[in-house]
């Protein structure tokens, strides 16, 4: 390489340094008020001759400074400008002049001319881009990587984002990797990128972008994520939640306490979502959840969804099996209070409708409804029975029983078909009357095979009820 | 009365545990309250007599009284049943529940239900357990600590054998999906929450003179898709005398993609005999659209060993139910179901003419949103069995009038005949009701029902008629802190 190359390169790569180098240090950048390089070409032949500092090292001495131009610009031989010099820019490329020249002459290697970054291919002498070119670096620094804003090693090149000065429009055009617009991307991908390397995602990140959807903002991979100084102007980030697939699996809901954890479920839920379903006892991984006021990101709102087995039109009847066979499962939304609020509600017509009473004979008679479920028969019903009129009186007659003749003789196959209807009007004196060992009849109650030795090991005092006590009285 | 001490003596136990706190201090409660008042006017039944010489003998030998049988004893007067003259009350019910948390202890927390019954004027008769005028429901002290719940005091439990109400104490622990618990104490009669000795002792002859000592364990489980629970529950007198009960059930449910299947049965350890049974497959079809329920049901009536009814040995039925409903969306729905019930062998003597073994039941209904403030319901309901018929149809508009209003309106016609009794006529009734949310606290509700008996002019028709009104007023008090919502919506 000649000395003159070496020296051309050398100077262009202090021009470029108003650019890119002496930002480095202080994370700033020129040419706010780009200096019209092309319209100088002809006076000033070398790069140093206005940034002599760049290949020394020197900051103070990166630019001329603004009053120089008067030198020329007086209003007499040319007209005043107003060039103020480079002013505050931001970028986020790590470079540094000396020390990149040191590496290579240390490595053997030319010094880099000014041009080979500062001025696009094939453009003149002090045609000196705004930017620097972008395919300069990896001209020498040749990476392995395919896809450079996806497989490079940003670090190598780029400040933090939380290190630079840029402004929420300048981060909100930085470019968008291709791997971010992968649909697996966020639900699966970025997490383990994150944990992978989290310097390359902070490059165009910081902690809050992370913040504005993690709940679970205290994990290791977020505090340890760069964040923004306090007065950094960072653009709005909208929240995204992308629904797990086993969320949509048929029966995921009912099975998802036991894959339930902090791990699992913190990314999106806070406690509120857990108690928006669940009354006591509450699941244990609530304790491990953020409460919803202590987080920035929205979080998932969960809202109690009713079950399919809720919304089937039969579900009133299937309801019964259901809560027996499924306790744990009724008490996770619903608390005991939900239950007496139908079935023992202070003023009535919960469980039954309000004009049941009046029709509930033919329910009770052909136990559509199992009202000893609730009810004592032999006390509940009878109670009201006797109020109103329905009450067996112990005689023998027709009485009440009058759509067929001769109720005595065939009394015996409706009780023991709906011996529940019985006991709901008669005491039990009015059939040991009959059916008692001292009583008129003798009649046996019981069946060809009837257990007597088992019942008499069971409750004996039951036994002698009929066998040995007062027919009329039972005592 | 009995029943008064027993439920003020659970409440007096539970001011005890609270007033026995480390610190009397609650961090938070939560409270209701709410007051019920009806009207209703009826015609009780009741024995009566007419005169012989109005009584006809039929070729059959029976005494027949305007077309239907009576009972002539005596030569100068026979006895059946009449209408009696109409009978009123006005009653109240006061209810009162509450639960206080925080006393200084990590998971301890009381909870209290009581109600009160009083009646003014009329007939007290007509309004069932008028006499009855102090109930605590529940009053318990719970203590949960991570997965384990112990209670103390009076409460209940509803289970695959029915609702088991006891003075005594609990212990359950729960963790992911398995759940297991054990009880024990005093039991209270089913549904009325006084000791079965009290209940039975004013209505029979036959009462237990001891009090009844229950104890049971239970567990359940689910694993993907399927939950089950099993319990076993076993009562006797206090002084061991006497078995009452002992029970088994196993209740299972099920979901295999669309299928669904749920199973109940129990099991009388006592008489060694199979119980109540249920098992129902269902599926939906076309997204839900359809959906096809098949049932078979063995039922049984239950009686406990304290009382002679059991022994009288009552049969079961076995019922085949087939369910079909159809949805368009859940503005519109549709559905109608069938069901054949066959009585076992009695092993009694039939006389004459045997009782019916079959009985059937049918009904179909609809629901109908035409807009998004109504609501229009209807339903026929047909049944015909051994003792006992039914035809009945329902017909409901309901009205959203705010969010906060929604008044209803119901018309309903039926005839039936109870227990082996002939009836002859139709009722036509209806009924109005509105209910008012005031705030997220308070809501009242009142309306009135007609029903009105065309008996035929036959006097021994039982008196359908009847004539109610109430109103409700309820107020809420404080909230859980740990729920996202108030419980009451739910």
């Amino acid at each position: 390489m000649s000395a003159r190359r070496a020296l051309f390169g050398v100077l262009l790569s202090t021009a470029v340094a108003g650019g890119v180098g002496a930002w480095a240090a202080s994370v700033r950048g020129l040419q706010e008020q780009p200096f019209p390089h092309r319209d100088h070409q002809g006076l000033f032949p070398l790069c140093t001759g206005c940034h002599e500092g760049v290949p020394l090292g020197n900051e103070a001495d990166y630019y001329p400074e603004p009053a120089s131009c008067s030198g020329c610009h007086d209003g007499v031989r040319e007209e005043r400008v107003t060039w103020q010099g480079p002013g505050e820019r931001v970028g986020n490329v790590v470079y540094e002049h000396r020390p990149h020249d040191v590496a290579l002459t240390d490595a053997g290697d030319p010094p880099l001319e000014c041009a080979s970054c500062h001025i696009p291919a094939g453009g003149e002498r002090m045609a000196v881009a705004d930017s620097v070119q972008l395919g300069t670096c990896w001209g020498c620094h040749a990476h392995t990587a395919s896809e450079h804003q996806v497989d490079a090693d940003c670090a190598s090149c780029h400040l933090p984002l939380a290190r630079t000065a840029f402004d929420s429009v300048r981060i909100a055009a930085l470019p968008l990797p291709s791997d971010h617009a992968s649909a697996a991307f966020l639900p699966l991908d970025h997490g383990t990128l994150v944990r992978a390397d989290a310097t390359k995602c902070a490059t165009c990140h910081t902690q809050e972008r992370c913040v504005a959807c993690h709940v679970d903002a205290t994990i290791v991979e977020i505090v340890s994520f760069p964040a923004a100084p306090p007065s950094m102007d960072l653009p709005s980030a909208t929240a995204h939640y992308n629904e797990p697939a086993s969320h949509t699996e048929g029966d995921w809901l009912l099975g998802h306490g036991g894959q339930a954890s902090r791990a699992e479920c913190a990314t999106c839920h806070t406690s509120n979502d857990c108690t928006s379903c669940h009354v006591q006892p509450q699941p244990d991984v609530l304790a491990t959840l953020p409460d919803r006021n202590e987080v920035l990101a929205p979080g998932v709102h969960v809202a109690a969804t009713t079950p399919a087995s809720h919304e089937s039109l039969f579900f009133i009847e299937a309801h019964p099996t259901l809560a027996a066979a499924g306790d744990a499962s009724c008490s996770t939304c619903h608390a005991e209070a939900f239950c007496t609020s139908c079935h023992d509600a202070p003023q009535g017509g919960g469980y039954h409708p309000r004009d049941f009473l009046s029709r509930h004979t033919a329910a009770a008679f052909g136990r559509d409804a199992e009202c000893s479920t609730c009810h004592s028969t032999q006390v509940f019903c009878r109670t009201c029975h006797t109020q109103v009129g329905l009450v067996g009186t112990g005689r023998l007659g027709p009485g009440y029983h009058d759509d067929g003749p001769v109720w005595l003789l065939r009394h015996g196959q409706a009780a023991r078909q709906n011996l529940e209807s019985c006991a709901s009007c008669h005491r039990q004196v009015d059939c040991t009357q009959c059916h008692s060992v001292l009583g008129a009849f003798k009649v046996s109650p019981h069946t060809t095979g009837f257990d007597a030795a088992r019942a008499w090991a069971q409750s004996p005092r039951t036994c002698l009820a009929c066998h040995a006590g007062n027919p009329l009285t039972g005592n | 009365m009995s029943s008064v001490c027993s439920g003020r003596e659970a409440l007096l136990a539970l001011a005890l545990l609270v007033g026995s706190s480390a610190e009397s201090a609650a961090q938070g409660y939560r409270g209701w309250a709410s007051t019920s008042l009806q009207v209703v006017e009826l015609r009780p039944l009741g024995a009566d007599t007419v005169p012989r010489s109005d009584v006809l003998t039929d070729a059959q030998g029976r005494f027949l009284y305007q077309g239907l049988e009576v009972s002539c004893v005596l030569t100068t007067v026979c006895t059946g049943y009449l209408p009696l003259d109409d009978a009123h009350v006005f009653a109240a019910t006061q209810d009162v529940g509450v639960t206080i948390w925080g006393l200084g202890v990590q998971g301890l927390s009381f909870t209290a239900h009581a109600r009160a019954r009083a009646h003014a004027g009329g007939n007290d008769l007509v309004w069932p357990r008028a006499d009855d005028a102090f109930d605590a429901i529940t009053a318990y002290a719970q203590l949960q600590r991570g997965a384990i719940r112990i209670r103390a005091g009076r409460m209940d439990i509803q289970s695959g054998l029915g609702f088991s109400a006891f003075d005594g104490a609990s212990a359950s622990y729960a963790r992911g999906a398995l759940r297991g618990g054990v009880y024990a104490g005093r039991s209270l009669a089913r549904g009325l929450r006084e000791p079965a000795k009290e209940a039975f002792q004013a209505l029979d002859d036959f009462f237990l003179d001891h009090s009844v000592l229950l104890f049971g364990a239970s567990v359940s489980g689910r694993l993907s898709g399927t939950s089950a629970t099993g319990r076993y529950q076993r009562e006797l007198l206090w002084d061991r005398s006497s078995l009452v009960s002992e029970r088994g059930s196993l209740d299972v449910s099920t979901t295999r993609g669309r299928f669904r299947l749920r199973g109940a049965l129990d099991y009388d350890f006592a008489r060694e005999q199979v119980g109540k049974g249920e098992l129902t497959w269902s599926m939906p079809l076309q997204e839900s659209r359809w959906l096809v329920e098949l049932s078979a049901r063995r039922y049984v009536p239950y009686f406990d060993l304290s009382t002679l009814w059991g022994f009288f040995e009552p049969i079961s039925y076995s019922e085949v139910t087939a369910r079909l409903g159809w949805s368009r969306t859940l503005d519109l729905a549709a559905w109608i179901s069938g069901g054949r019930r066959t009585y076992g062998d009695t092993e009694t003597t039939v006389v004459l003419q045997p009782m019916r073994d079959v009985g059937w039941r049918s009904e179909a209904g609809a629901r109908w949103r035409p807009a998004a403030r109504w609501t229009l319901d209807g339903e026929y309901h047909l049944e015909w069995g051994p003792g006992g018929f039914l035809s009945s149809a329902d017909a409901a508009a309901r009205y959203t009038v705010t969010t906060r209003i929604t008044a209803s309106l119901s018309a309903l016609t039926f005839q039936q005949i109870e227990e082996y009794r002939l009836g002859q006529g139709r009722a036509f009734g209806g009924s109005a009701s509105v209910d008012v949310a005031w705030n997220e606290t308070t809501s009242f509700g009142a309306g009135a029902s007609l029903i009105r008996h065309r008996d035929g002019g036959n006097v021994f028709t039982s008196p359908w008629s009847q004539s109610r009104a109430w109103a409700t007023l309820r107020f809420d008090i404080g909230r859980d802190p740990g729920l996202a919502r108030p419980e009451a919506a739910r």
